[in-house]
């Protein structure tokens, strides 16, 4: 079992070098760090606010002089950009809420209740989180024909609740596992059955659990783009990556930069917002889901 | 007494997994099943997209398909070119993150950004620093000399080939430091002390307590990361839909032309099939791996 | 407008989420309650509203020729007074325009009444059963004043789904001022043309003799299918889906394309060229043929081009004893199986490839006309002067296989066809396995 990093798991660094070669080349890697984490991201924030002729400029204009908003409010005034947030909003949104709510169940119920074949069905869920969605995507298409759910919100809804089912269980369930069994017991002792020990007691504990992995859940619906490519042919019921990916294709002849940089910052910023807010409680969703089972 | 607890307790159980198991079997097995039965058919333009039954002519139509064939190779150096790339790189930020410095916090959620970002609009950022024009990589490299004319990265095979892993190694590694990093978190430092009191280089407690404990991660993210590239379709519709001339064409952008641009249903429900088989069989020899090394290292 | 507004709500808020959310909160349910109330009289009126309305067909356009469409639209709605016509703005990318139209026919959730296509997307479209057949509602006479090439490219199995509005070919420029010089006269044959450039090459007049487009994309193909009939080979036959593509014929084409190359009469380079690339280097002045559409004559002939009036242009070559071919491209339009207002629609196509509707394109853009009768239009020839020549070129005019999987036939030959022209396959071996995977394709197993 590992445990997971957390604030208390702070002081295990090692520090085998000495103190002064630490000295010099750790702030060096950290400064590469940085670089490379954020100089793409910095160099889009940069060509969305210069101008036309400053991003067509060669050699490249590091530091522009003239600064402009233009492109920010091309993308909104062009295109129903408001209407591609709000999709994207709603369909990451819902989906993740009904996630929690058919995950959690069944993570309990694989943590805690003796079950025939529960090996299985945990093994089970962990290859399915290795799936690529290419592969669904055939028989989804032929599903969402049958029922006519084109053009509809549940298209999308139903496979981001599916694909993040299994990262939802594996997470909730270790979990669920760290939670002490005395709780339960004494409850049941107190005479709580199994649906109202849940509801009184369990959920409320587990409210951190459930933020992080619904965090997890919103970032990969909110980022998901096969299903939405290929489900969604109205423009207004766009979500942002198709959106977005789309007026790169507007013009194969002459790429609109300017709005792109500022569409695709535009269409990062809540989840940038969500890292900064959530980053601890991303590391431990990932770790857990990835590292159990 | 106990029985008929253990039944409620059961059948509570059995009501807890339904939903979960409902669903993925609507949105996992059922696709799988159903391509797996479509690819025994021919359900394309040429029959007015009515499925007629022709067995495994499918398959045996893809054995001579040298696209089928390009893709998979596409597919495979792009895969173990980025995992390993991001590996490399990966236990880099990790062992840098692992160490105490100010604004440690920080740093830890700039270097898990990439990994949080939509990779369609990623795709969209890195085509731009590629562009032949006026993309940044371009500038750079005229600035430092090394080049004399601009390169067409994404309009020539083998640069285009690069920038989409290069692109998919910066969305991707984060994953792989985040995952190191918990591992690194997990090694008891004392051991590294008593290393270095025995005389022993970091280099060599890097070889030889640290890859050690830390293979399982290692494992487990190789695994993840395989399977995710394998896959990999985002990113590369938007970098350069699979050109120039199919240089980048993996097995996912084959499949979704075949479905959704030739409206070769059968077609392309054998290569899902095929693609599914692949990558089950990587991962039952990984799993194994796996296995072995956790057996090895005791219980992780 | 109101009808729309209120399907859109329909499709947002599917009635699941919301009665959950009405049944927590009653303050929150009350303002819910009145939303719905909202909604419900939005759609109430809305279709009171949307039924006195005149008809609404919606029609995708690549985003180019949405200001030309605009202003015949325009001039249609002015003549009747009960259709609208609402253009929605597509990507420039004619194969993302294609992907756009197929993804929401194949949903079954398509806004679109009328269908812009181009040529080589109709057999498709049609066998996926998307068009309407419209070959009893268009009478026979007003077909004859078509150019049969466009005509044919609106058919598929004998049955009509489109009508031509507007048509394009490939054909061959070249320089009338050098060949003059050197006392020549323009190529006919593939040999005149290898032979004349290494001339005016050695005179020094021009660098490179001829540009051509050889990347791997739908180009490629339209360029071999001039060739290849040159030679008198074929691709595919539509009515037997016989491939032609390992006969001596086609070898032949390939070889006169690499010939170019190895002779030094093409540059390296033109395996990566668009159309764009070769107009450029013909447009600097620095090579003598180039095989491209008409619409480089206009750029070429523009103020500041180093050629203005220094070139011209003819059919294709071929090689001796057969005839010239230029690949036929154009748009038309069709009708959606699906459309609520046939009749109506019907009436935008006719108007679109009607004499007037063409030349509103044609004046705006130079584009080509479907109808003989336009090549001499006085009001188009007084604008470009060069059309009476240009109805030569189009009466040559040869189609890409009109079969159902064209795009993937055609991509099979690309991918074969470009290893074959960058040495990466021999010619026989590439062509051998092009044929064999088109056969395999369409599932014709003869030879």
């Amino acid at each position: 079992m590992v445990p997971l990093p957390s604030s208390a798991a702070v002081e295990t660094s090692p520090s085998p070098s000495p103190l002064s070669v630490k000295k010099i080349v750790l702030p060096l890697a950290v400064i590469l760090v940085v670089g490379f984490s954020l100089a793409p991201i910095l160099w889009q924030v940069l060509t969305s606010v210069k101008t036309n002729a400053d991003i067509a400029a060669v050699p490249n204009v590091y530091l522009p002089t003239r600064f402009t908003l233009e492109h920010y409010i091309e993308i909104f005034r062009r295109r129903p950009f408001l209407s591609y947030m709000l999709n994207s909003f709603m369909v990451a949104t819902i989906s993740t809420l009904l996630c929690l709510l058919i995950g959690t169940p069944a993570a309990y119920a694989l943590a805690r209740l003796k079950l025939p074949g529960e090996q299985a069905i945990l093994a089970i869920v962990l290859i399915i989180t290795l799936f690529p969605y290419i592969l669904l995507f055939l028989g989804l298409l032929e599903i969402v024909r049958a029922l006519g759910l084109a053009n509809n919100y549940l298209a999308l809804v139903i496979p981001y609740t599916a694909i993040n089912v299994p990262l939802t269980i594996l997470v909730m369930r270790s979990f669920f596992q760290q939670l002490p069994r005395d709780l339960e017991d004494s409850a049941k002792v107190d005479g709580y059955g199994t649906w109202q020990m849940l509801a009184q007691i369990l959920v409320p504990l587990t409210v951190p659990a459930l933020v992080t992995t619904g965090i997890l859940t919103f970032i990969s619906a909110w980022n998901e783009f096969l299903f939405a490519l290929t489900f969604i042919t109205r423009e207004s019921l766009k979500t942002i990556p198709v959106a977005v990916a789309q007026i790169s294709g507007t013009a194969a002849f002459e790429i609109p930069y300017g709005p792109l940089a500022a569409a695709t910052v535009v269409g990062t910023l809540p989840l940038v917002a969500l890292v900064l807010l959530f980053q601890r409680r991303i590391v431990q969703g990932l770790t857990a889901g990835a590292v159990k089972g | 007494m106990s029985s008929t607890l253990e039944t409620r307790e059961r059948r509570t159980g059995w009501l807890l997994l339904a939903p979960a198991l409902i669903l993925l079997a609507l949105v996992y097995a059922y696709p799988i099943a159903r391509s797996l039965w479509l690819s025994l058919f021919n359900q394309n333009l040429g029959t007015e997209l009515q499925p007629v039954f022709t067995g495994l002519d499918n398959y045996v139509r893809m054995s001579g398909d040298g696209r089928f064939w390009q893709s998979i190779l596409n597919t495979s150096v792009f895969t173990v070119a980025s995992v390993l790339i991001e590996l490399v790189i990966g236990m880099g930020i990790a062992l840098v993150l692992n160490q105490s410095f100010p604004g440690r916090g920080a740093i830890r959620t700039i270097a898990i950004l990439p990994w949080a970002l939509p990779t369609a609009l990623i795709g969209t950022t890195w085509a731009w620093i590629f562009n032949d024009q006026a993309g940044i990589v371009n500038d750079i490299l005229l600035r430092l000399g090394l080049i004399e004319t601009g390169i067409n990265w994404l309009g020539n095979p083998l640069p285009a080939l690069l920038s989409v892993i290069v692109a998919d190694v910066w969305k991707t590694t984060p994953f792989i430091s985040i995952l190191l990093l918990a591992g690194l978190q997990s090694i008891p430092g004392d051991l590294y002390e008593a290393h270095a009191i025995d005389g022993a280089s970091p280099w060599q407690s890097f070889r030889q307590i640290t890859l050690p404990l830390l293979m399982p991660q290692i494992l487990v993210a190789t695994l993840f990361r395989f399977a995710q590239a394998f896959g990999i379709f985002d990113l590369i519709q938007v970098m350069t839909s699979g050109g120039p001339g199919g240089a980048t064409e993996t097995v996912s952008i084959y499949i979704y032309a075949t479905v959704m641009r030739y409206l070769d249903f059968g077609y392309g429900a054998a290569l899902v099939v095929v693609t599914f088989v692949v990558l089950v069989l990587v991962m039952a020899i990984a799993a194994f791996f796996l296995s072995k090394v956790r057996a090895a290292t005791g219980d992780r | 407008m109101k009808g729309n507004l209120a399907s859109r709500f329909g499709q947002r808020f599917f009635w699941p989420f919301s009665w959950r959310w009405l049944s927590r909160a009653s303050a929150f349910q009350r303002r819910m309650l009145l939303a719905l109330a909202v909604c419900l009289s939005i759609i109430l009126f809305g279709a009171i509203a949307y039924s006195q309305q005149p008809i609404t067909l919606t029609l995708l356009m690549p985003a180019l020729d949405v200001q030309a469409g605009r202003s015949m639209a325009d001039q249609f709605e002015a003549s009747n007074p009960g259709i609208k016509l609402e253009i929605v703005e597509g990507p420039n990318a004619s194969n993302l325009v294609e992907d756009l139209y197929t993804s929401s026919f194949l949903l079954g959730d398509t806004p679109y009444d009328l269908v812009l296509m181009d040529v080589v997307w109709l057999p498709k479209f049609a066998a996926a059963g998307w068009l309407l057949d419209i070959t009893d509602r268009v009478p026979a006479d007003q077909l004859t004043a078509f150019l049969p090439a466009d005509l044919e490219g609106g058919r598929y199995q004998n049955r009509l789904y489109r009508l031509p509005m507007r048509s394009d070919s490939g054909l061959l420029y070249y320089r009338q001022d050098l060949l003059a010089k050197a006392g020549l006269q323009p190529p006919t044959t593939f040999d005149d043309l290898i032979n004349i450039s290494k001339t005016l090459q050695e005179r020094g007049d021009v660098r490179w003799g001829y540009v051509w487009q050889g990347r791997q994309y739908e180009g490629l193909a339209a360029m071999f299918t001039e060739v290849l009939a040159g030679f008198g080979g074929f691709w595919v036959k539509p009515d037997t889906l016989e491939v032609g593509l390992d006969r001596p014929e086609a070898i032949q084409a390939v070889n006169f394309l690499r010939r170019t190359v190895q002779e030094g009469v093409s540059p390296p380079g033109v395996t990566t060229y668009q159309e764009e690339e070769a107009r450029r280097l013909f447009q600097s002045g620095d090579v003598a043929f180039m095989r491209s559409w008409p619409y480089a004559y206009p750029l070429g002939s523009a103020e500041g081009s180093p050629i203005k009036g220094l070139f011209s242009f003819k059919p294709m070559v071929h090689a001796p004893g057969f005839d010239s071919a230029g690949c036929l491209g154009g748009w038309g339009l069709g009708i959606a199986k699906t459309s609520r207002y046939p009749d109506a629609a019907l009436k935008v196509v006719q108007y679109f490839a009607s004499p007037e509707g063409q030349r509103f394109t044609i004046l705006e853009n130079g584009y080509l006309p479907t109808r003989p009768s336009l090549y001499t239009d006085p009001l188009i020839v007084a604008k470009y002067s060069y059309f009476p020549q240009m109805q030569t070129v189009a009466e040559k005019a040869v189609l890409r296989p009109p079969v159902a999987q064209y795009a993937q036939v055609s991509d099979i030959l690309q991918r074969y066809l470009s290893a074959a022209l960058t040495d990466r396959t021999p010619v026989a071996d590439a062509m051998r396995n092009a044929a064999q995977e088109t056969r395999r394709l369409l599932d014709t197993n003869e030879s």
